[in-house]
């Protein structure tokens, strides 16, 4: 907790992220799925600075990130969970640094951030549908292919069960492996200057 | 006197046979002295039958003519293109042109981020047209961006018709690059090829303004036909687009 309690300043580099997100280079992409950005940032910070700071931090990035991206789904708790586990980590166990490590951290980060998302999706979808097949009337919900087709249903904007289950496991998938790819060379380089920083200031 | 003693030893016979040596030495000093001209003149003369000849300059001016064409064609398509924005912005009055600032093709979310917001005019619902058609609606504003939920988004629903049958459909994003038409009745009779634009019936968006090309269709979908539409403004290369301001 060193780096959050005496230099606060250095939390404005989460600043960075939605940056990042919307600047995030084309070319710089598996599939054309970006990075998961958060991750990349929270996983060094949580690990040089402790639970509490890291869970602090996460609840920063997923309100900043929560107004950038639009809809009724939040990243808060994933991230928020993310940074207090992570922190856990970097402070009982000896410190980690090697490559796979941190990959196969970021690689869970992602994983458990996009499967949040998918589920307060099909959630969604699932209240939705019930809502629709309700305001119908039971004859023409009952059985929409005798009845016809419910213009309710149909119109229920965001991502359905089987589009999750098609595109949003490919987008997830894509995205857990280019963090994971891209996590050894970031992180590293984070984790060497938030140690650097953290221990000047001990001294 | 051993220095004397010394040249009386050069000046026997020794004398003679190193004045060759020498010459040479003293050739070599001028050659070092002027730069290197003799070996420079003699490696022109004995290079000169492999000089570059008119076959040489004859490819290097018709490279030249190449690129220049090239650079003539490039020039000219970006004169057209600009031109045409132009006018476009003569013609349609409530139309505000914005550029494409951040763009996100894939993912979770979909969506573009422009240039221009709120202080533009710009308000969230209203349409989005690239060249080639519809690309998305508006869906939140800031004083100076704006960002674009495009047709592809899963949060999108368009109302739409295909022209030829005028029968009506809702053009929904299921996640990847190509949305999906559900139809509304059971025999919608379109075909791949036919082109889709937005239903007049719509209040969402403005009335026909083309959107995409029927790619395939799956006539047996419950609980009624759907088609896979290929949309025909390339939404990965966008860099201009116009917002249907009112």
């Amino acid at each position: 907790m060193d780096l959050l309690t005496r230099q606060p300043l250095l939390v404005a580099s989460a600043l960075l992220v939605p940056l990042l997100v919307l600047a995030s280079p084309g070319w710089l992409s598996l599939d054309g799925v970006g990075p998961c950005w958060a991750v990349l940032w929270l996983l060094p910070w949580a690990l040089s600075d402790g639970p509490f700071s890291g869970a602090c931090a996460g609840l920063a990035l997923g309100l900043l990130l929560d107004a950038v991206y639009p809809g009724g789904v939040t990243q808060v708790p994933a991230l928020l969970l993310l940074g207090w586990w992570w922190g856990r980590m970097g402070r009982r166990a000896p410190p980690i640094q090697r490559s796979f490590s941190l990959g196969l951290l970021a690689l869970l980060g992602t994983a458990l951030l996009g499967l949040t998302l998918m589920l307060q999706w099909g959630v969604q979808d699932w209240v939705g549908t019930r809502e629709a097949v309700q305001l119908a009337g039971p004859e023409l919900g009952r059985n929409l292919a005798d009845q016809g087709v419910n213009p309710a249903l149909l119109a229920l904007p965001g991502w359905r069960w089987d589009d999750l289950a098609g595109p949003g496991l490919r987008v997830l998938l894509s995205q857990t492996l280019i963090t994971a790819l891209l996590a050894p060379m970031l992180c590293s380089l984070q984790l060497l200057l938030w140690r650097q920083v953290g221990s000047g200031w001990r001294r | 006197m051993p220095a004397w003693r010394w040249l009386r030893f050069v000046q026997g016979s020794s004398l003679r046979r190193i004045t060759p040596w020498l010459l040479v030495l003293l050739a070599l000093v001028a050659v070092r002295l002027s730069k290197g001209a003799v070996v420079s003149d003699a490696y022109a003369l004995l290079s000169r039958p492999f000089w570059p000849g008119t076959a040489q300059a004859e490819w290097l001016r018709s490279a030249r003519r190449v690129e220049d064409g090239a650079r003539l064609a490039q020039l000219e398509q970006d004169n057209q293109r600009l031109r045409t924005l132009l006018e476009l912005q003569k013609q349609n009055p409530n139309r505000v042109t914005a550029p494409v600032i951040s763009r996100d093709g894939a993912g979770w979310w979909r969506q573009l981020l422009l240039g221009q917001g709120a202080l533009s005019g710009i308000r969230a619902g209203q349409a989005v047209v690239g060249p080639g058609g519809l690309v998305g609606l508006v869906g939140s504003v800031t004083p100076s961006t704006a960002s674009v939920t495009l047709l592809t988004d899963p949060r999108s629903r368009v109302g739409v018709w295909v022209g030829r049958t005028q029968h009506h459909g809702l053009l929904t994003g299921i996640g990847t690059g190509r949305p999906l038409l559900r139809f509304l009745e059971k025999d919608p009779q379109a075909r791949p090829g036919d082109v889709v634009v937005t239903s007049p019936a719509s209040t969402l968006v403005p009335p026909n303004l083309p959107v995409g090309v029927i790619q395939s269709m799956d006539a047996n979908a419950d609980p009624a036909p759907v088609a896979v539409v290929q949309l025909i403004a390339p939404v990965s290369a966008l860099d201009w687009v116009q917002v249907q301001v009112r």
